[in-house]
């Protein structure tokens, strides 16, 4: 539970995290596009501006080539006109040259002041030219026309100087957009006489202004002085509204007429109008001079700016693409994220079983440091070194009745499944040799119950020794185990049949064998740990080098850590690849050479009990007993050997009685043994000697007084033989 | 063993002279018969010279002593030497008997 609630803490800290990470990218992103949004209009609006600009200039510049084309055409026949004035006949021709030499100029006349001709009140020849490219003599001098009242022909009068007139419509030429210029002619005594005229059409403006195309959209707009719009895209406004009125009918009525104001007073400048509630234009304008005209050029804002809402689109679109992507990148991540930490709670916990799996299996075996402090006859240091936490190699020790039970096993394999077997093998070793004094019936025993149960084609290899600590003598069988290694002098292999390991076969004989040891003897069990530990070079340890270790004699806790140390430097920090198990045993019990050896036969005869008095009593002159210690182990050995000869034979038959006595000042031990029926004293219950007289039975208080004086009594029947030990401490 | 019988009234005193082991026992067993027979009086046992005993001997000792119960006399065992009050000891003959 705990660590389901750990990992969604983490789950949602983590989430946060990315989502905040994913909000301050787009951010960041949204900002960085504003700004270069932002800078990008302004530049486009600089370069819409100089654009429109540039082609408002070069526009007027055409026009106004042509109107000064018109104006000094004007002007370079107010001379001669001066001179035709007295011959009104000749004035035709100076308008003829007028049209002739200039192509822009469609039409002329010189149209007399009325009166100041006595014979002509009213006279203006027109000349104008025709479709076929000649020219058209006409009079203006008409009542219908009445020239005096047109415009043309006040205003110049008027001011005294040449006048552009308001566009119009030639009714007579096609619908043709012309304007005016007139100036007044005076005679040489100064006096108004005429009104010369040249009429320009306009149709080429319409051309001009309708080629005007700074963007795809844009759209240029000429207007008169009074206002009266003379080209535009729309033809039905065209001389037809002027720009006030039309402002009227637009939504953005204000701006425009700041627009209308502006292009009036013959002012540039641009202003921003809006079209429609989405799109908005710029109109950019400026006077044309002289005609009092002005010029407008409209871009829509979406042409202005088009590319870069194209560009805004394309950034937001990639944008967003990107954000998703860092969500699906950050998704995948935390996914990650969360898995790996799962799977670092699941080792933890693991490695955790395990460390816990190592203590209990170290705990298992006995401590190794001083397992005897009170024995001085035995020096013994054992280690494992798992190669993982927890492992199959074992070892166990523990003294029972001054006898040494000790093993060293290796299950096959590695891991948790082989320590499990050590586990039961371990438990086993205790369990059958607690009743058990020889090393093949444990080693049988514990065959049997492996095989019975071993389901999973696990054996182990086993070496189990009991060290009968007074004697030194050692008895041992080997389970398809090393050899152990023997030092007394020399290095030599424990000679050890092979047998089978554990669990391999039910019912397997095992073979025991034996060997004194002598004191300072020291036997050196081991697993294969030690003689296949692989340096980098993959090369082996190898009995040799472990036996070049155990050539020089030291205690057996100095071997331990010799041995561990040259196989550590061999190995040289390669991964170690099993078990590595060892288990040093210094015999050093060295009452041994100064013990003797007394050996009494007996028959089965009552009347030789007093026989075992003499020979308590040259044991007690050799070693210097006191006498009420002499006589309490006479007690004994009476005793036991009187239990002997009256039980362990049938009555009337003969038998033997052997009594051995191996004593030193330290020690006495008694090894009384008959061939007779099996009868094992021991058992016997013990007798109550705090019973009152009546209850008090005659019988049962020699076993018991052998207890009570003996420090050891030990019963065993093996080869057909009664063998009781008995020991007593001095 | 030398077993060496002497009865002045109702007491009888019994001088056990060497050791008592298991052989021994066996005679003596068959001399202390007559005493077990009749046990009415005060028999003391004494151990003066006494050098050993077995549990034979003691078994000898509590028959006597369970006859004496039985009959209402008395056993007086005297002058055990200290390793055989050790014997007595361990086997919980020093509740058992009068020991002088």
């Amino acid at each position: 539970m705990e660590l389901n609630e750990n990992i969604k803490g983490f789950a949602r800290k983590t989430t946060g995290k990315g989502l905040l990470l994913v909000v301050v990218a787009a951010v960041t992103l949204e900002a960085t596009s504003l700004v270069q949004y932002f800078s990008s209009r302004r530049m486009l609006m600089e370069e819409a501006s100089l654009r429109a600009e540039s082609e408002l200039r070069a526009t007027r510049n055409k026009i106004m080539d042509i109107v000064d084309q018109a104006e000094s055409a004007v002007h370079n026949s107010i001379w001669i006109s001066r001179w035709c004035l007295d011959y009104p006949d000749s004035l035709a021709v100076v308008s003829r040259r007028i049209v002739e030499e200039n192509p822009s100029v469609v039409g002329s006349t010189i149209a007399l002041v009325p009166g100041y001709n006595k014979d002509l009140p009213l006279y203006a020849p027109y000349v104008c030219r025709t479709a076929d490219g000649g020219t058209e003599l006409k009079s203006l001098a008409t009542e219908e026309y009445d020239y005096p009242s047109q415009e043309w022909f006040t205003e110049p009068l008027k001011y005294g100087i040449g006048y552009w007139s308001e566009p119009y419509l030639d009714e007579g030429g096609g619908d043709i957009l012309m304007t005016t210029y007139s100036v007044p002619v005076m005679d040489n005594f100064g006096r108004v006489a005429a009104v010369l005229t040249a009429d320009v059409s306009l149709d080429w403006l319409t051309d001009l202004i309708g080629s005007l195309r700074v963007y795809p959209d844009a759209f240029s707009v000429l207007i008169s002085r009074e206002g009266k719009i003379m080209v535009s895209p729309v033809e039905e406004l065209n001389m037809h509204e002027s720009i006030q009125e039309f402002a009227k009918g637009t939504k953005d009525t204000s701006s425009f007429n700041v627009l209308a104001k502006g292009m009036l007073a013959g002012k540039s400048g641009n202003v921003s109008l809006k079209q429609s509630r989405r799109e908005r234009m710029f109109v950019f304008y400026a006077p044309v001079e002289k005609t009092g005209w002005s010029m407008a050029i409209a871009i829509p804002d979406s042409e202005i700016y088009g590319e870069i809402r194209r560009m805004s689109l394309l950034v937001t679109f990639l944008m967003l693409i990107g954000l998703g992507m860092l969500v699906l990148i950050l998704r995948s991540v935390i996914r990650n994220q969360l898995e790996f930490t799962q799977l670092n709670e699941k080792q933890n916990q693991m490695e955790n079983e395990l460390r816990i799996g190592h203590d209990i299996q170290m705990s298992m075996i006995p401590q190794s440091l001083h397992p005897f402090p009170e024995r001085k006859d035995i020096d013994l240091a054992a280690i494992i070194v798992p190669a993982k936490e927890v492992g199959g190699d074992l070892y166990d020790f523990y003294m029972r009745e001054d006898k040494l039970f000790f093993c060293v096993g290796d299950v096959s394999g590695k891991g948790v499944p082989a320590s499990l077997v050590m586990a039961v093998t371990r438990s086993l070793f205790r369990t059958l040799s607690a009743h058990e004094k020889s090393p093949q019936r444990i080693v049988t025993l514990m065959n049997d119950s492996m095989t019975d149960m071993n389901n999973n084609e696990m054996f182990v290899t086993f070496f189990c020794g009991v060290l009968d600590m007074t004697t030194g003598h050692l008895r041992y069988c080997n389970a398809g185990h090393n050899p152990p290694v023997i030092y007394n002098g020399d290095v030599q292999f424990l000679p050890a049949l092979p047998n089978l390991p554990l669990g391999v076969l039910s019912g397997m004989s095992f073979q025991e064998q034996e060997l004194d040891l002598a004191c300072d003897d020291t036997l050196f069990l081991y697993t294969d740990g030690v003689t296949e530990a692989e340096n980098p070079l993959h090369e082996l340890f190898g009995e040799s080098r472990m036996e070049a270790v155990l050539r020089t004699r030291r205690n057996a806790q100095e071997n331990l850590e010799v041995m561990r140390k040259a196989v550590a430097d061999f190995v040289d920090g390669a991964d170690p690849s099993d078990d590595l198990t060892m288990l040093f045993i210094h015999y050093l019990n060295d009452m041994q050479p100064d013990e003797t050896e007394r050996h009494l036969i007996l028959h089965n005869d009552i009347q030789q009990i007093p026989q075992l008095a003499e020979f308590i009593e040259t044991i007690a002159e050799e070693i210097e007993l006191d006498q009420g210690l002499a006589m309490s182990l006479n007690l004994a050995l009476e005793e036991a050997v009187t239990n002997v000869i009256l039980y362990a034979y049938p009555e009337g038959s003969d038998g033997l009685v052997d009594i051995e006595a191996i004593f030193s000042r330290e020690k006495l031990k008694f090894i009384i043994s008959d061939s007779g029926v099996e009868f094992d004293p021991t058992a016997a219950p013990e007798a109550d000697v705090t019973l009152g007289v009546e209850d008090r039975p005659i019988g049962g208080l020699g076993i018991y007084l052998v207890r009570k004086i003996m420090d050891t009594v030990s019963y065993e029947r093996a080869d057909g033989k009664n063998v009781l030990s008995m020991t007593k401490k001095l | 063993m030398e077993v060496i019988i002497n009865k002045v009234d109702s007491v009888t005193t019994v001088r056990l002279v060497g050791r008592l082991d298991t052989p021994a026992s066996q005679d003596v067993a068959q001399q202390f018969e007559p005493l077990m027979a009749d046990a009415k009086g005060t028999t003391v046992l004494d151990c003066t010279e006494m050098s050993y005993i077995s549990s034979s001997g003691l078994r000898i000792f509590l028959s006597l002593r369970k006859a004496a119960a039985s009959q209402g006399g008395k056993v007086i065992v005297k002058n055990i030497s200290d390793d055989i009050r050790q014997v007595f000891m361990m086997t919980g003959f020093l509740n058992l008997f009068e020991i002088e």
